[in-house]
């Protein structure tokens, strides 16, 4: 097995959709990207950003207009019947026939992959059983709650032990508790099975704990990648956070005034309590002498917490387009202008 | 357990063959009727209306010169059986649709699974449904006090007619649907082309008694060649347009089949 090869290697891949004689829609423009193999690899990014048109495309569902992709070595456009021996594919719908049982659907998927009756059978039980599903096998599908059935959805995608697997957004519409139980099954399964994971989600959140690497995608391109810890780092500095009791704005900022390393000094009030924020390149660094300054100065505190910026504070950074600060402030309106303004954008791209 | 599903390696990359790939399909959908019986029998309630009622109620029309003094239910039976196959069949696309929107569809494109195998297991499925409405028409007919001469022999060649003439209106509904991709459109698709393509042909009626312009059109409808092959096979007559009338049914069969697999492979180009 050629175990230094990219589980994916896409060049330059363009896509071009011709609605109605005029209008045409450039999903893909130029997009380039490669995924390591036996990675949980995930792609961010709004609405119509590219996302699923990729996914489309590796999946061999949908054909570029131009470029190229290459799925566990084989290229898509050439050899589509053979990529699709090689991948499972999870799509936003439903994967599996509502009028099917459990162990119906997963024995037919496996019988379409030129498995015997036996096998079938055997990998179906088996796979009901790892997914937790075992007591409702001979079950409907369509009686299935939502968390079962994208479990299901999965355990069919894998019937046929593929090497790279497709998930696009398997978290939608589900409850946090099934959530949170589909989050365990991907990280099992990227631990347990050398297979690649490739991973659409409109969640940051699920990203940022199931993601080796992430890439996010707008208007077709890539606009940058990497882990999550290095995306973040590649913003300006942590924030540290101290909560304060009765404080006195002024006499707070002054106190901290000389703690080297911060920056952005705010002292947000709250009735009567309040936080200080202040961004800084290492907030581990910089706890101490703050604390220090605090009480040195007579300063009420509680809570000192020193966080990284977020996935968010990421996504925003790379993927809020529309948002301008200098705009925000233009319409007055400064307190919380930041999330306001992205979520309308975002909002505005889904629509 | 984990491991021994992770050790249970299965022999990839795999491919299963084309007969086997057609027979999954086709049992997946024959599952799906199974579960939904009620829908495949509600449609013989439109038959048991003509043949019991109609028939009936207009069985004074024997009488008339061009029914062949066979009686009018004789007369209607192999119309009705067409019918049944016609209506039946206008509906094959449904299920399509049902998969687009699902997501089921999506499933299968990405699999290795030939589209053609996809298009011929949901027909044959089809066509099994056909056949046994088809099979409890003649007996309803029967019931109704229909003969037929033709014997046993006459009856099989009456249902592969019939099979004809379902192969041509399934695959013309899963051309329509997975080129129209909504329910809405499929329903208004059927509406337009089966009642026409009913009345302008002889099933009610024989062509010597229809006026002049609606006996030329009913010349060139698949309708009219089906109901009259069945008519003559089950009367055990033979009429010398029937090597026609089957060339022809033939001829549009394996031209809607093209279509439908082409619908399949638009489909795909549209994602």
């Amino acid at each position: 097995m050629p175990g230094n090869s990219n589980a994916i290697v896409v060049d330059d891949l363009v896509k071009t959709y011709s609605s109605g004689r005029r209008t045409t829609v450039h999903a893909l423009r130029g997009l380039t990207f490669h995924v390591q193999p036996g990675i949980v690899f995930s792609m961010l990014g709004p609405n119509g950003a590219g996302k699923s048109t990729t996914t489309k495309i590796l999946t061999t569902l949908s054909r570029p207009t131009g470029g190229s992709a290459r799925v566990d070595g084989i290229d898509v456009v050439a050899k589509p019947a053979e990529v699709r021996t090689h991948i499972g594919y999870v799509s936003q719908g439903a994967s599996t026939d509502p009028l099917l049982t459990g162990t119906e659907n997963l024995v037919l998927a496996g019988r379409l992959r030129g498995m015997s009756s036996v096998d079938a059978r055997a990998r179906a039980s088996a796979l009901l059983r790892e997914f937790g599903l075992g007591d409702t096998a001979d079950r409907p599908v369509g009686k299935f709650s939502g968390g079962m059935r994208r479990r299901l959805d999965v355990a069919a995608a894998l019937v046929h032990a593929p090497r790279v697997l497709f998930l696009d957004e398997p978290t939608t519409g589900l409850d946090p508790e099934s959530r949170a139980a589909m989050w365990g099954e991907i990280r099992r399964l990227s631990a347990e099975r050398a297979i690649t994971v490739i991973l659409t989600t409109h969640y940051l959140e699920e990203a940022d704990r199931l993601a080796d690497d992430i890439m996010i995608i707008d208007r077709g391109t890539k606009v940058v990648g990497g882990s999550p810890d290095e995306l973040k780092a590649s913003l300006n500095g942590d924030a540290l956070r101290v909560a304060l009791v009765e404080p006195d704005a002024d006499r707070v900022r002054r106190a901290v005034a000389p703690v080297v390393g911060l920056r952005d000094v705010v002292v947000e009030l709250q009735g009567t309590s309040g936080q200080l924020i202040a961004r800084t390149d290492d907030a581990s660094a910089a706890v101490a002498p703050t604390i220090a300054a605090l009480e040195a100065a007579g300063i009420v505190f509680g809570a000192v917490s020193a966080a990284r910026p977020s996935l968010d504070d990421v996504y925003l950074h790379y993927a809020g387009r529309s948002f301008d600060p200098a705009d925000a402030r233009a319409e007055g309106t400064p307190a919380g202008a930041d999330g306001q303004t992205s979520d309308s954008d975002l909002k505005g791209q889904a629509a | 357990m984990t491991t021994a599903v992770a050790t249970s390696a299965v022999a990839r990359p795999a491919r299963a063959g084309w007969l086997t790939q057609t027979a999954q399909i086709t049992g997946r959908w024959l599952t799906n009727t199974r579960r939904q019986v009620w829908g495949a029998a509600f449609s013989l309630v439109q038959p048991i209306v003509w043949i019991l009622l109609f028939g009936q109620v207009f069985s004074s029309l024997g009488t008339l010169p061009g029914f062949g003094g066979v009686g009018y239910v004789t007369f209607l039976v192999p119309g009705v059986l067409m019918m049944t196959v016609l209506y039946s069949g206008a509906w094959a696309g449904t299920g399509y649709i049902d998969d687009m929107k699902s997501g089921v569809m999506d499933q299968l494109l990405t699999a290795p699974v030939a589209r053609t195998a996809i298009i011929t297991g949901q027909l044959i499925q089809q066509l099994l449904i056909c056949l046994a409405q088809s099979i409890v028409v003649l007996l309803i007919g029967w019931l109704g006090g229909a003969g037929y001469p033709g014997g046993v022999g006459g009856m099989a060649l009456a249902l592969l007619t019939a099979l004809l003439l379902a192969t041509i209106f399934c695959s013309l509904s899963t051309a329509a649907a997975l080129t129209a991709r909504n329910q809405v459109a499929l329903i208004g698709i059927s509406q337009i082309v089966v009642l026409p393509v009913t009345f302008l042909s002889t099933t009610m009626m024989p062509a010597s008694l229809m006026p002049e312009w609606v006996q030329n059109v009913s010349t060139y409808n698949p309708m009219t060649w089906a109901v009259d092959l069945a008519r003559n096979t089950l009367a055990g007559t033979v009429d010398g347009a029937a090597i026609w009338q089957v060339g022809g049914l033939v001829a549009l069969a394996v031209l809607a089949y093209i279509w439908s697999v082409r619908a399949l492979r638009g489909y795909q180009r549209s994602l």
